[in-house]
């Protein structure tokens, strides 16, 4: 884990169906099929802020994976892409054809074979927007790039943007490395919308891999990197690193 | 909507690698409405190309195309696979009056690769020429690069597909390769993707005449669709075949153990190649199907683009000499060929196996095939243990299967012969062994024994390729699946196996077809197009001096019947076959004596360019 990571520092406490568990144990359970934890104790509930959370860690939502199922199809990458794309047909916007270029969420596939989506985390505390160096609205309070009210969103401001990159080059350095400059605006892209509530990726999933949660930091592969997670996973499922 | 609003870029990368020419070239429309894509185009491409017969396949004129289709680059479940269409350097008519006559190929590989292609800003790349030395290509977007490979040369796949993605340094791009098998030009070396996806059937070797080691690829546009919202509403409706009435998805049999489903089941029903397909089942199966895989190998399932069926397991040995091994494990070509053929049930040895045949780039079809034969050799005295190097080639041993391979990828001693294919290797032994030399054209045949069924008997004499098991059973499936295969689907995500399986039907691939390309197409239309390709292969074979002599089957499956199992005594009548080709010839509209489709079907078929 990088940036902020507690992890090894003390035993934050998951709770699943009310029981606590250790980070370790909860790590192993989910590797070794506990993708139907997700389902049986409800997707949004599962895991709750642990008695230490602080105000800062206020509960947003994001997509989490369940590597243990992902096949890496890329078929969220595709609907991503599609639903965040839409394209005019006389004058009704309709999802576009799915460039995968243009999704929000990446999957990465390592040899031996694992699969990583990466997706924004929402990260609690934001190192992207904190990074911008443009001035804060004085109306708004809003840097150039700020979390939107109603999904928590990660949102740009075309008009006010610099396209420096500095959000981007914060992602890297302190959560999973979504963010991306756009090659033609040098603005950040790749800011997980939520689709509003309703995320294609999940809708769509072949294997029931991805969810909409809401998280704290003690997520288990929560902001790591695909590389390291396929580490991880490589070595667990495998007996061997990547 | 935009500039090309037909599914198409309709534009081929040609590369010269003798000359280091890089061009885009246009795809005329005529090209692209008769022959669609993938198999079809490339074969157009292929005849167009190559304008007379007998060009050794190995020699720089032989063009090696990578051709997804009009699918490929949309999330269309399956739209995964490319289809790698050259001049055979496998196969070989009995009587020709050119040296190097062989038929066409074409192998059809899963993944990523195709769509990447098209994301690219290609429909297909065609790769002639010979590099002076060892180069692989570099394609990002518009930006095309050809450079040296020869710190790479030599390298197994799996060491080099982890190498490539560090010197490309970025893990988008999608790649494919050779191995030493390629390099050394076996006549059955495989291009190899994601290190265990196989274009095989000896489209490695000529990938390797070329001096070229791999193929990256990565791209960030997308071919246009002529009509959005018919596409979108298609796309939900084919989404829908594979969609249970009360949620969760219809796989079939893929998702839970891929094509390995099948091993126990083939064996159990007699159809299995067994000891050299002396036998149609295997008494040990128990020991190296899916269920023991399962239960000793497989840790994760994996998809293609889009795919919702996921037949790729992810296993590793986890115990035994060979631990540490991570692949695959066996599908059904691969856990026969390697396995029941060879009379081999040591299920971690069957793994080391199939890895090792993957890591060196072989087709473990034709090197199971290859050892089979070499193995029945040895048992009936016609070659010794002295003219195999000193292996001990018998039933079952897979340290003799290991040792063999490695010296087949390298062509070293026996290698060198056992690198030529079954045909080549039976006439150097003689005497009878023809009959057990199980092949058709050179090409050898897949792990489906034929005793017990001649409408796969009839498949495999009359594919164009050689035998093949996918080409169809009948008129009617080989037009179909050379319709799916020049789109950029995948078989298994079509309706061909419809009694068992979930699957996209034609009339659906037909809408989607249409709304994709503004080009209007139906069921029958689509079929048509199939039928096409089919002929003109068929055009280029009998343009190299293929003749009836050539749709032959080895004497094995009408003069040995079974010893045992559920289909013990069956055999071919010889009669009854005979009978069965001349009604496919006569339905095909083919001259039963000489197999050339009349002037007429050609002419219907839009094929006037071949007569």
């Amino acid at each position: 884990m990088k940036g902020n990571s507690t992890a090894s520092s003390h035993q934050p406490q998951t709770l699943i169906d009310g029981k606590p568990v250790s980070r370790r144990e909860f790590i192993s359970r989910l590797a070794l099929g506990g993708g139907a934890l997700v389902l049986l104790s409800g997707c949004s509930r599962w895991a709750l802020p642990g008695s230490g959370a602080k105000d800062r860690e206020k509960i947003y939502e994001f997509i989490a994976v369940d590597y243990s199922k992902c096949t890496g199809c890329r078929t969220c990458e595709a609907v991503c892409a599609s639903a965040n794309n839409p394209v005019s047909v006389d004058g009704r916007m309709m999802p576009g054809p799915g460039n995968p270029a243009l999704s929000n969420i990446y999957v990465h596939s390592f040899n031996p074979d694992v699969s990583a989506p990466a997706v924004c985390a929402s990260c609690a505390d934001i190192p992207c927007v904190n990074a911008c160096p443009v001035d804060p609205d004085p109306a708004t309070g809003r840097r150039a790039l700020f979390r939107e009210a109603k999904w928590g969103g990660i949102t740009n401001d075309p008009e006010r943007c610099i396209s420096c990159g500095s959000c981007v080059d914060a992602c890297g350095a302190d959560s999973v490395g979504i963010l991306a400059q756009h090659p033609e605006t040098g603005r950040p892209m790749r800011m997980c919308t939520l689709c509003d509530g309703d995320p294609e990726c999940v809708r769509h999933c072949p294997y029931d891999a991805l969810s909409m949660i809401r998280v704290t930091a003690d997520h288990p592969y929560y902001r790591m990197s695909p590389e390291e997670i396929a580490e991880k996973l490589s070595n667990r499922w495998y007996d061997l690193s990547v | 909507m935009n500039a090309h609003p037909s599914g198409y870029h309709k534009v081929l990368l040609d590369i010269n690698l003798t000359t280091g020419e890089i061009k885009k070239i246009p795809i005329p429309q005529e090209d692209i409405e008769h022959f669609v894509g993938g198999r079809g185009l490339g074969m157009k491409i292929l005849w167009d190309r190559l304008k007379k017969p007998g060009i050794d396949a190995l020699s720089p004129e032989n063009p090696l195309m990578f051709m997804p289709g009009p699918f490929s680059g949309f999330p269309i479940p399956s739209a995964s696979r490319t289809v790698v269409v050259t001049k055979s350097p496998a196969t070989s008519p009995d009587t020709s009056p050119y040296p190097h006559a062989s038929t066409v190929s074409y192998s059809n590989i899963g993944g990523f690769l195709g769509p990447e292609i098209r994301f690219a800003g290609y429909d297909g790349i065609v790769i002639s020429g010979k590099a002076p030395t060892p180069s692989y290509i570099v394609i990002e977007d518009d930006r095309v690069e050809i450079r040296d490979a020869k710190p790479f040369w030599g390298m197994k796949t799996d060491a080099f597909d982890k190498t490539l993605v560090k010197e490309l340094n970025n893990k988008r791009f999608q790649t494919c390769y050779i191995g030493p098998a390629g390099e050394n030009l076996v006549s059955y070396a495989c291009i190899l993707h994601t290190t265990a996806r196989a274009a095989g059937r000896g489209v490695g070797a000529v990938m390797g005449s070329k001096n070229l080691k791999a193929i990256a690829v990565k791209g960030t546009g997308m071919p246009n669709v002529a009509d959005l919202k018919a596409f979108n509403n298609s796309l939900s409706d084919v989404r829908g075949v594979f969609k249970g009435l009360t949620g969760g998805l219809l796989t079939g049999f893929w998702r839970e153990s891929g094509t390995a489903a099948v091993l126990q089941m083939m064996s159990d029903d007699g159809l299995m190649a067994v000891k050299n397909y002396r036998e149609g089942t295997f008494a040990e199966i128990e020991k190296i199907n899916a269920k023991v895989a399962r239960e000793k190998a497989w840790v994760r399932d994996f998809a293609c683009y889009c795919c919702c069926l996921a037949c790729k397991k992810s296993g590793a040995v986890k115990d035994g000499p060979y631990k540490t091994i991570v692949h695959d494990g066996p599908e059904y070509e691969t856990g026969v060929m390697f396995g029941a053929n060879l009379m081999i049930s040591d299920f971690n040895g069957l793994m080391k196996a199939i890895y090792d045949g993957d890591d060196l780039g072989m087709d473990i079809i034709s090197a199971g095939n290859v050892i089979g034969f070499l193995m029945e050799a040895h048992e009936k005295g016609y070659v010794t243990k002295a003219d195999l190097d000193g292996i001990d080639l018998t039933w079952g041993n897979v340290d003799a299967v290991l040792l063999i391979i490695d010296k087949i990828s390298r062509r070293d001693g026996i290698g060198d012969l056992a690198a030529q294919g079954v045909k080549a290797v039976s006439k150097q032994v003689g005497r009878n062994s023809e009959q057990f030399a199980i092949h058709v054209k050179g090409l050898e045949l897949a792990a489906h024994n034929i005793h017990a069924n001649p409408p796969r008997a009839l498949c495999y004499a009359t594919s164009n390729r050689g035998a093949c098991h996918l080409s169809g059973d009948n008129i009617a499936h080989q037009n179909f699946v050379a319709a799916v295969d020049s789109l950029g689907l995948c078989l298994f995500a079509s309706d061909h196996n419809k009694w068992m399986l979930p699957g996209i039907s034609k009339r659906k691939i037909a809408n989607l077809l249409t709304a994709i390309t503004g080009i209007e197409w139906d069921a029958d239309k689509f079929i048509e197009a199939g039928e096409r390709v089919f002929n003109l292969e068929k055009m280029f074979n009998l343009r190299e001096g293929f003749t009836r002599e050539d749709d032959q089957l080895p004497d094995r499956f009408f003069a040995e019947p079974f010893t045992m199992g559920p289909e013990k005594g069956a055999r071919l009548d010889r009669q009854e076959f005979t009978e069965l080709m001349d009604k496919f010839y006569a339905e095909r509209n083919w001259n039963p004596k000489t197999t050339r489709p009349t002037d007429e079907k050609l002419k219907q078929l839009n094929l006037e360019f071949t007569i």
